[in-house]
Parts: structure tokens; sequence; C-alpha cells
């Protein structure tokens, strides 16, 4: 029995490709999102909002919509900021040039006195059905005063643009600057080669399957937020310090099921504090349901970056600088985090997995009347990762040398970690000439040739890219806390504050707590998403797994010191004498034992509880070699991914199987923002054109799937007592570049090379086409 | 309102409805049933997807009178009499077909029409089937993969009954 359990265990453990054990409900339809929670007596939210891109809000008219059957309560931005309703606060973290705080507008539940983006809510329809709610909405009457809009930030910044908030007369809501000008003037005026590409990193659309939902009550006093989030703490915080008379202790934040996040469902949003705000004043359930259309039009978009990049490089193809000057497009009410995003997180990994001597980067968020940037996977990291892999793409062009071969003069040697970057971050661990090597075996880049010479014989352009880079996780939050519970009917409840959103997070720290506790996997819980139980930073920046995933661990070795303890009185033995194996303790060289569970049923509670945390030293730095082939139909300017291999270091992996998932599925996305994706508002009315899904294209499951995939786990982590590096958002940052430089490689040989070097993303059959063209006639 | 009677998971329904409720709604209202997921809109998402009479529509497009005398099936009605998981639904854990499991239900229904359909497609085939249906976890790899291993499951289990 002991021997079968302990056996149980090893397959169960860590390292193995268990099975998901949030499979089963999910397939059977016994999922439990936010709007599968109908409490009796619910009322529901509509959201009227504003179709014209800036200007005054006079007034909302709300009669009409007051008077439909079923309406229960219309409330506008007045009506809210007469109750004391604060809007969502920015840090001080950040400065413009004229060392004012980041300048910003405020962001309201409701807009007031003015609207700056189309679809930002202005008039909450509370009703008794949510048909009646939406037709009242459709029935608000704002009465705005059009103002001229501004959706590019260049524009934005250009004298007697709109202006969007009055301590930002030129739009810009903060600036940084990183490096050290002087040096990169002098390493370029001595430089062997300078390149420069003009990159634009478009607006994307996370696009979570499911839309933002959100479900309020009133229990004993409390307020009960029931939402789709990543971070259930932030909104409980959050609602708190917005809605007057509540204290953080007076709101609890449940999370159920979440149908997929990727960064936009992290923090909070006006729609949560107006729902909560509608759940107390009314006193009875009060759900929202966002329509797809109202996540493309407020959800937060991600990405949205216009940058010149500069490499100098000396004759041997060694980097000597590197100059970056960006504009982000961060929208109308950008949050904290999104400037973080773009003004610092990015820039962390700007040098990569090269060693380059001096950066000079200068960075600024500026506003216009789109749609707020926030977290979308990857989060300031695809971007700073796109242009240092196009840079080096096209120095290896300039220079005459294999890309592949380009990189390898410039990368961090494994004797230089700790390694201290241009932006005085530390890689901990790494091996970047060993992980390009495996992706180069891995991809046959020296077989390309031939395939290529196959491709054309098929009447198609065949180039190849190489993305060799790594990233930055963590979140900078990097202590968590477990709580565990051993039951007495056979059960360990396990408490985190990090958040499944389908990453299948509860699966690996099953799979590690069963590493400690020997038990069958199925008697593992794994709890989150109540704030009554765990409270932390939430799941974002691939921080889960090295964070919570730790915590898991030193918890359940608490947990089992703790029963050790417990097991010496029962068996009347020294606790120095029993050993635990397989959930049983046993007195050593003896058959004296008790099993955890008959040993919990025995407690007062008849359970055995602990609780323990644990903290990483610093951020995990994944990296990765990914090397993508296409082929361009030159008839259409059709891109196709014909192979895609990747190797990757993520430390430690605690289950292959979910690795690999989050590193293909990641990719997936990354490919689309090369190939497809883009949120486009029209540049004079600044709508949203791009709107639904029809307008908006997303992978579909007719793309490109044959990936290889390998991780060397031969690297651990150091700054972590698993050894793990993040994984969630790694694929999705190699994708892009390595995609776009296997474009613009074929397109390179094809005889268009400047052509196709001035390409932007998404690379859509017209652009690719036009650039044959154009690049052939000597544009 | 109209009374409609319809057979939902092999049970009768008879239940009103506005004549503009749509099918979606009244399976996850009236009938309770919140495996069938709305993820958008425009019908573009699949998520919706149920069978009707057997072939795959997508629920947010059907009205509720539209299934009068029908009979629908959805992703809570696949599994087996005996409650043991279809051989789709096993796949698919098997596979690590599913990450967040919103869009699941409506892969499964869609895939189900299909391999009745074509019992055994190609990976074309298979992802030319579910293009109707969005993901944005899992790039589609270990979906197509899920669906062909279920192919060759129902493969075996027709031999075997066969056999049998």
């Amino acid at each position: 029995m002991t021997a079968g359990l302990a056996d149980e265990a090893r397959r169960f453990g860590s390292g193995q490709a268990v099975r998901r054990i949030e499979d089963a409900a999910l397939l059977q339809g016994r999922g439990r999102f936010t709007d599968d929670e109908a409490p009796a007596g619910a009322l529901f939210v509509a959201f009227a909002r504003s179709g014209v891109a800036h200007g005054r809000l006079l007034g909302v008219d709300t009669a009409a919509a007051r008077a439909l059957p079923g309406v229960v309560a219309v409330w506008t931005g007045d009506d809210l900021v007469a109750a004391g309703v604060r809007p969502i606060p920015t840090a001080t973290t950040f400065r413009r040039a004229d060392g004012r705080p980041l300048a910003a507008p405020p962001k309201r539940a409701l807009a007031h006195g003015a609207v700056r983006y189309v679809g930002e809510p202005l008039a909450m329809v509370v009703a008794e059905s949510r048909a009646a709610a939406r037709a009242a909405a459709a029935l608000v009457e704002p009465r705005i005063e059009a103002r001229p809009a501004v959706t590019d930030p260049a524009q934005a910044m250009a004298p007697g643009a709109p202006v969007l908030c009055d301590e930002a007369p030129d739009n810009v809501a903060a600036e940084m600057r990183h490096g050290d000008a002087a040096a990169v003037d002098a390493a370029f005026a001595a430089a062997a080669h300078r390149v420069a590409l003009d990159l634009v990193n478009q607006r994307l659309a996370p696009s979570p399957m499911e839309p933002r939902s959100v479900l309020a009550w009133t229990e004993g006093g409390r307020l009960v937020v029931r939402l789709s989030s990543q971070m259930p703490t932030a909104v409980r915080n959050g609602i708190a310090d917005a809605i007057p008379g509540l204290a953080q202790a007076d709101v609890r934040v449940l999370v159920g099921d979440v149908g997929g996040g990727f960064g936009m469902k992290t923090g909070l949003y006006p729609e949560d504090i107006a729902v909560a705000w509608a759940a107390r004043q009314l006193g009875r359930p009060v759900k929202w349901q966002a329509e797809r259309v109202e996540d493309f039009l407020s959800a937060v978009h991600g990405r949205d970056v216009t940058s010149r990049a500069e490499l100098a490089l000396d004759a041997d193809g060694r980097v000597l600088a590197l100059r970056v000057r960006s504009l982000a497009n961060v929208g109308a009410y950008p949050s904290t985090t999104a400037v973080a995003i773009q003004l610092l997180i990015g820039p962390w990994v700007t040098t990569s997995v090269y060693d380059v001597p001096a950066i000079d980067l200068h960075l600024r968020a500026v506003l216009t009347n789109c749609a707020p940037t926030g977290p979308y996977r990857g989060a300031g990291r695809p971007e700073a990762i796109y242009l240092i892999e196009r840079l080096m793409d096209a120095a290896a062009r300039r220079l005459g040398l294999d890309p592949a071969e380009l990189r390898r003069r410039n990368l961090v040697q494994p004797a230089q970690m700790p390694y201290r970057n241009a932006m005085a971050q530390t890689y901990d661990s790494a091996d970047f000439p060993s992980i390009l090597a495996q992706g180069l075996a891995l991809a046959d880049w020296d077989g390309f040739t031939a395939r290529r010479e196959a491709s054309r014989a098929r009447g198609r352009l065949r180039g190849r890219g190489i993305a060799t880079f790594l990233e930055w996780t963590g979140g900078n939050a990097f202590t968590e806390s477990v709580s565990v519970r051993v039951t007495g009917d056979g059960m360990v409840e396990m408490s985190s504050a990090t958040m499944a959103m389908g990453q299948g997070i509860a699966t690996s720290y099953a799979q590690l707590a069963v590493d400690v506790f020997g038990v069958p996997i199925e008697c593992i819980r794994i709890l989150q998403g109540d704030t009554d139980r765990a409270n932390g930073f939430g799941s974002a920046g691939s921080r889960s797994l090295f964070t919570g995933g730790a915590a898991i661990r030193v918890a359940a070795q608490r947990t089992v010191e703790v029963a050790r303890g417990l097991a010496a009185d029962a068996l009347e033995a020294p606790a120095d004498d029993l050993e635990y194996e397989a959930g049983r303790f046993r007195v050593a060289g003896t058959d004296l034992g008790i099993g955890l569970f008959e040993l919990a049923a025995r407690q007062p509670g008849a359970a055995i509880v602990a609780e323990d945390q644990a903290s990483a030293q610093g951020a995990s730095w994944p990296n990765a070699c990914h090397v993508c082939e296409v082929e361009v139909d030159p008839a259409t300017g059709a891109v196709e991914v014909v192979a895609y291999a990747s190797v990757n270091d993520i430390g430690r992996v605690v289950n292959p199987a979910i690795a690999r998932g989050q590193v293909e599925g990641g990719a997936v996305q990354g490919i689309g923002q090369a190939l497809g994706e883009q949120v486009v508002y029209d540049a004079a009315s600044a709508q949203l054109l791009t709107a639904s899904f029809m307008d908006y294209a997303l992978p579909r499951a007719d793309g490109f799937r044959d990936f290889r995939t390998a991780f060397d786990p031969s690297i651990p982590c150091r700054t972590n007592l698993l050894g793990v590096k993040g994984v969630g958002e790694l694929g999705t940052i190699g994708a892009t570049p390595a995609v776009v430089n296997a474009v613009v490689d074929a397109l390179a040989a094809a005889g268009v090379a400047d052509a196709a070097e001035r390409l932007q993303m998404p690379l859509v059959p017209a652009r690719v086409w036009r650039a044959l063209r154009e690049g052939a006639s000597g544009y | 309102m109209p009374l409609i009677a319809l057979r939902v998971n092999g049970r009768g329904v008879e239940t009103d409805v506005e004549t503009q409720t749509l099918l979606v709604d009244l399976l996850r209202g009236p009938l309770g049933l919140t495996g069938t997921h709305v993820g958008c809109d425009t019908s573009q998402c699949g998520a919706c997807t149920v069978r009707l009479d057997g072939r795959a529509v997508k629920a947010c497009s059907v009205l509720a009178v539209q299934a009068t005398g029908r009979e629908v099936e959805t992703v809570e009605g696949l599994a087996r009499p005996d409650g043991a998981l279809h051989p789709l639904q096993q796949a698919f854990v098997d596979a690590h077909g599913l990450q967040c499991g919103f869009c699941t239900p409506g892969m499964l229904m869609a895939a189900a029409c299909l391999l009745e359909e074509h019992a055994q497609p190609s990976d074309d085939e298979i992802a030319h089937a579910l293009e109707g249906n969005l993901c944005r976890c899992t790039g589609y790899v270990n979906i197509v993969a899920a669906v062909r291993r279920a192919a060759d499951a129902l493969a075996a289990e027709d031999v075997a009954g066969a056999r049998a």
C-alpha cells in the first residue's frame, strides 16, 4: 500500500506531464465563470458609452431610459461624483520632463465633465433584465460639445493638437531617459557600421475568450464582488479606495473560473467600481456581462509603440551601442502600470541576451483619444525584444553575416553570470550560446538553403527568422504565502493569492504538493480567488509558479513538520524518530505509524493547519531561441508560417505538457501580432474600426500548428527555491520578431530588402505584396 | 409568449419563451445549462456552439422558437450515460487540449458533429471544421491533436463493438 502510494506520488509529482486537475469540470460544462452565476433577484447592468472621441460632457439626459419598463436605476458620472465616488489614482513614480508627476485625466467609474475616447462609459442603467438594461442604455442621451480628437502620438505632441489634460499641454503623460547619451554618441561616431529602423509595434486587443464580467451583492453589511480577474486583491483594495465608507475589510472579492486573462484582467476597471456601487445602493445582486464590443472599446489594449532604433557596431559585428527613441500611445486614461510597461519594464530587457556596453533610451508615454493601454502578454518585453531582434537581423544583412553568427558574437557568456545589464538588471543564470546552438540544431538552420530552393521551385519565396531573447518575470512582487488545511476526510487544501486563468497553475501547484506530501494528486485541492482567504499581488508577469509555487513547497513542508509533532504525541514517540513517506508517519524501524489524514481526524476541528511564505530573491530570466521559416506567395503577398522550432530555458520544468502548451499557445499569439492583428482607429474621428472578431483578425484553427518545442532544464533559476523560471509570456515575445525577421529575409532574398525593412506589422498580404512591387521598382 | 417543446440532452422540455429569445439564452438562463458560453456578439467565436438535430450550430444565431420540436445537445449531454467522459472529452484531457476552458464546450460540440459526419478526418479537415471556433490560449495545436486522438479512439470503439 505504502509503496503503491509512493509510486503514485512519483508519477504525479513535479517533472511529470500530469493530466490537469482543472479539466474534468471544464469539459463537462461545470466550469463556474462569473456569468454562470445567477443569484435570485439579480439585476442587470448596461453601460451607455460615448460615441464621441473627445469633448466636453455638458450633461446626460436619462429621462427616457428611466421611463423604460423594468429599469430600476440610472446613474451618471455627476451622480457618482456627488456621492463621493473617487477616481482610480495614479502613482507619482513617473515624471514629465518638467518634473511634474505623471499627468493623466482622472479615470472615473463614469465620465464626468469630459469624454476622451469612444466607448468611455458615461452612464449606467440597472434593470430587471439584461434586455431592458441594454434597451434603456440606448436611450441615454449625452450632450457632448465635440472637440477635435487625436489618435497618433506624434500628432498629439505637435503644437496645436487637442489637449487631453491641462497638466500635459504637450500630451506627454510621462517620459524617461535611460543610459549614457554622450557615450552612445561617441560610440556611434566611432562605429564601423550603423543601422537604423523605424518600427511600429501596433496596438493589439488581448481578447481572452471570456469578456469581462462582474457580479456584486451585499452580504451581512459587506460588499461581495465576484468577477473575472487576475488580481482579486487589487480589485478589493481599489473598490474600497473608490467607494466612500468602505474599508478593505468591508469588501470580499471572489473569482471563479477565468476564461483567459493575458494581462487584460489585471487591476481595476471603471465598470468594476460602478457595478459594486450599484449593488451597495440597491441592496440586490447586480451583474454586468460585457459584450465583446465593450471589451474591444474599453478593456485595455496592448503595445502601441512607435520607435526609431539604432545600433552601432564595430567592424567585426560587435555591438557598441543602442539608441532608441519611442513614443508609446497610452491612450486617454493611462494607469501607472501602462506607463511603467513602456518606460521601465520594456527597457529592463532592451539589451536582451547581448552584451551591449552603452545605451541611450528616450521614451515618452503620450495621451491620445484612444482606449487606455495596459498589460498584454509580455507587457513591454515584446516591444523591447522586437526592436533589438529586428536590429540584429538588419545589422547582419548590412555586414553580410549569418544572423545567427552575428548574435553569437554578441551574446552574454555563461561565465559572465550573474550579469548586470545596462539597465542595472541582474541575470542570475543562463547559457545563451548553448540555447542558441540547440535552437539552430532543432531548426536545421544549416539545411535552409535546400528548403529555400524547394520553395522556389514551387513559386514561393522562403525566409528564415531567428529570435534569441530573454524576458523578465515576476512583477517585482516576490513574496507569496500559502495556508494549508489537512482534513480528516482526506484532503489537503492549499490557499494561494495567485490566480488561475487557464495556465494550469492548480495542477502545477498540486504536483509540487505531491512532491512533499506524497499523497495522490486527487487529495490536493488548490483554493484561489477569495480575498477572505488569501491576499497578494495575483497572477501577472509570469510570476505565479516561481513565487506561489515556492510558497506551496515551503507551506507543505511546514505542514509536515507541524504534523510530525502531532504524530509524535499520537504515537508517543520522539518526533526525531518519525519518518514521513507517502502520507504516513512511521516510527523508524517499526511498524508503528499513523496516516496523515487519520492524524488530522484526531485533531480539534478534524484538521491540521499550517501556513508559510516564500520569497524569491529577484526576477527570473527565462530565455530562448525561436526560429521560424515562412513562405511568401509573390502573387498575393500572403505569408505562411511553414516551420517553427524553439529551445527554451525556463529552468526546472514542473509540468512539460503545460509548459509546452504555454510556449506554443503563446507563440500563436505572437504570430497573430506579426501577421494579422491590429486595433485600428479612424484618424479623423477616432472611431474604433476594429470592434469585433470580424474586423480584428485573431489566429484561427487553420493557421500554423506544427511546432517543434524543446526545453533545456539544465540551467535552474537561482533566485527561487524551485529553480523554475516564468513561462507564460515567452512564446509571445519570441514569435513576433522570429516571424517578421523571416518575412523580411524572404523579401530581401527577392531583392527588395529596403522595402522589406520598412514594412510594419501586421504583415498582411496587401502590405507584403506592395513591398515586393515597390521594392522591385526602385521605391 | 409562445410555448415551445424541444428535447435537450435527451430530455423533453416545455417552456414559454419570448419570440426574440436566443437559443443560447434559453439554455444558459431558464434551463441552467451554463456550459454553453457566449464569447462575442457577432457569431464569430463559436463558444456557444451546440448541436441541433446533430448539426453544430452557433446558439447565439438561433432563436429558441426555431428549436421547437428538435433535439438540442449541449456539452452537459456529451458524457456517456454511465458518466464516463466522451472520447472527445477524454482526448482533450490527454492531449492538453484546453487551457482556460471557455471555448472548449463549443470546440467539443463542433468536433462531435465533425466526427459523426467524417469518422477519420485529416488534420487539415479538423482545422477547417473548427475555423468558426476561436481559442486564444492553445494556438489550436492541442485541440486539433485531441480531435484526431478522439477519432482514433472512436474508431477503436467501433472495431471493439463490431467484434463484440
